[in-house]
């Protein structure tokens, strides 16, 4: 049983320049308690792929017909079917809810924390003025902002970054989402506030059984928060599984860049390896395997450059984008 | 030996606001600190954010008030004292010391070329004398940072972000500095990119005998490319020491927390440096 579903999404944007594909035929499951990693670069697509979980593309955003995204629940609401705005607020704030790599961003200036939690508590939920207060208090304490009564009445802008994130996951939280999106939440912070943050997701996802899309480029941080991993590149998936086999014993070149690409700590003497070549532009998408020609380890004339991998058994429930005869 | 740059005791203070009766309260951004950096050595600076690490190389490069204590640069053919510059004094030292910015798609102007972006440090500072002169120039340094040279009569927009921060540092080193405060250089770039820019950086101190301030709040990138490390918290230089020392034997423990908070790659251990 699942909780969400992502079927053949393929999102494109009508720009001046023609219609840029910025995901491709991405498939993947969340199940109920479980966070998922997914893990890219710039133009990755993975920021895109969270908001078309709600529906927060802009309007120059064409799905194909194809595409599907469910949220299985009481009642199975069918994402992209939605079409007016009321219907979508189950999406955006109560079942599912979402947090930012800024919270200055996420909060408006000039309200009180504590309003804006009342008021998104009193949308999604039947909570009176009072019980709503009372319970934004009660999740300004859970995530460790000392004297939530007082701080409550605050303007964001006297809370120091850390408190910002802690804020904004308490606001994301109090309506119970089933589903939480994080989008690079941590980045911004520094690596202790970083380690408290994350410390404190992983406790409230135990807490309150809810499932997690885990939005980064940074690998470090996936090891220490996803069950299961997906990484992306130029909007296809290169690469999916449980987190410690994708880590320990990645299948796919792109993977195994990365991971090759960060300094090794344990040997200080190690050269750095960078992947070769740039990122495409997303006008310049290549033909066959997007990673093709950055891929090192293929020899030239490879059906890589043609034709398009599918996604391969390599072990139980890990996928790579390989041809059949590359995955044993 | 003498260092290239010598900082003795320097503190650098904000005015926090204006105040009507006498003078307001000031900020300590840095505090007390001294630290000599040695010709030829690439120095981490290394903090979180409200650290003064980003004001520190600032007030080496005269971009940042001293209010107490002396910034010194001695090359052996050339001395500054940074706080007492005559702005002749300040014109030679401009070609001496430059910085690397950490977004390179902020640092590089759209209605430029590549190749006028570049050359714009040489022509500001009259470094050149005519255009074949600096196109020259251009050229080399552009080589040096592996741009393509075809790539000099585009626009930046036309480049992705490690091409951007190639550039970005061919403008830094077109006048030829020998000292260079690189401040958060690789944040703004992918992982597969990081590892390149670094790769770079450290080839051109090779080739061009450069010293470098590294300043970044990436402990991992630091551990691999600086070979001396100074941790700061709140103005305070806490520890510094040879990088490896650092790294295996940390003494203070703001150090020992900063790298306990390094997110291990492992999923079944929680910090990359220290073992829990």
């Amino acid at each position: 049983m699942t909780l969400l579903d992502v079927d053949n999404l393929t999102i494109r944007f009508k720009t001046d320049e023609g219609l840029i594909t910025a995901v491709e035929d991405v498939s993947f499951h969340i199940a109920p308690g479980e966070v998922l990693g997914l893990v890219g670069e710039s133009g990755s697509g993975k920021s895109v792929t969270a908001k078309a979980l709600m529906q927060l593309n802009g309007r120059n955003t064409v799905y194909d017909p194809a595409s599907r995204i469910t949220l299985h629940g009481d009642r199975d609401i069918d994402v992209l079917g939605l079409r007016r705005e009321r219907d979508m607020t189950p999406i955006r704030g109560g079942e599912i809810s979402m947090i930012f790599q800024e919270p200055m961003a996420s909060f408006a200036p000039a309200l009180t924390v504590g309003a804006q939690m009342v008021e998104q508590l009193r949308i999604h939920t039947d909570l009176s003025k009072k019980a709503a207060r009372d319970l934004s208090i009660e999740m300004l304490d859970r995530v460790g902002i000392t004297e939530p009564q007082r701080r409550i009445d605050q303007y964001v802008f006297e809370y120091s970054g850390g408190m910002r994130q802690r804020a904004m996951i308490a606001m994301a939280l109090s309506t119970r989402p089933r589903l939480l999106i994080a989008d690079e939440p941590t980045t911004a912070l520094d690596v202790t506030i970083q380690r408290q943050v994350l410390d404190l997701m992983r406790d409230l996802t135990a807490e309150f059984g809810m499932s997690i899309l885990f939005i980064t480029h940074d690998l470090g941080v996936i090891a220490q928060i996803a069950d299961r991993v997906a990484v992306l590149y130029l909007g296809r998936i290169m690469e999916m599984g449980p987190v410690r086999d994708v880590l320990r014993t990645p299948a796919h070149a792109y993977t195994r860049g990365l991971l090759n690409a960060l300094p090794d700590l344990d040997n200080l003497d190690a050269p750095l390896t960078p992947i070769p070549g740039d990122i495409p532009s997303p006008l310049e998408r290549p033909s066959g395997c997007v990673f093709h020609p950055r891929n090192p380890e293929l020899a030239p004339g490879s059906r890589y450059e043609r034709d398009v991998p599918p996604l391969t058994e390599v072990r139980p429930g890990h996928v790579a984008a390989l041809f059949p005869e590359d995955a044993a | 030996m003498t260092p290239l740059v010598r900082i003795e005791d320097l503190t650098v203070a904000f005015p926090l606001g204006r105040s009507l009766l006498g003078t307001p309260p000031m900020l300590k951004a840095v505090k007390n600190v001294t630290l000599d950096i040695p010709k030829g050595s690439f120095v981490g600076l290394v903090g979180e954010s409200g650290s003064g690490k980003t004001t520190l190389g600032r007030a080496i490069l005269r971009a940042a008030p001293i209010s107490a204590g002396r910034i010194t640069y001695d090359d052996g053919t050339n001395h500054f004292d940074i706080g007492q510059m005559t702005a002749k004094a300040e014109r030679a030292f401009r070609a001496e010391a430059q910085l690397i910015f950490q977004d390179p798609y902020a640092a590089l102007s759209p209605r430029m070329t590549v190749r006028d972006i570049i050359a714009e440090p040489l022509e500001v500072l009259g470094l050149t004398h005519s255009r074949a002169e600096t196109d020259a120039r251009v050229r080399d340094i552009a080589a040096k940072c592996r741009i393509n040279l075809e790539h000099l009569r585009r626009y930046p927009h036309a480049f992705s972000g490690g091409q951007r921060q190639r550039i970005s540092i061919a403008r830094t080193l077109a006048a030829g500095p020998k000292f260079v405060v690189a401040d958060e250089c690789v944040a703004a770039l992918d992982v597969s990119i990081q590892a390149d820019i670094l790769n770079l950086l450290k080839q051109l101190q090779r080739d061009l005998d450069l010293t470098f301030l590294f300043i970044s709040h990436d402990l991992s990138v630091v551990a691999h490319v600086c070979d001396y490390l100074a941790v700061m918290y709140l103005g305070e230089i806490v520890e510094e020491g040879p990088t490896r020392a650092i790294f295996a034997n940390p003494q203070h423990d703001y150090t020992r927390t900063l790298l306990a908070a390094i997110p291990s790659l492992d999923p079944d251990q929680r910090s990359r440096v220290v073992r829990n």
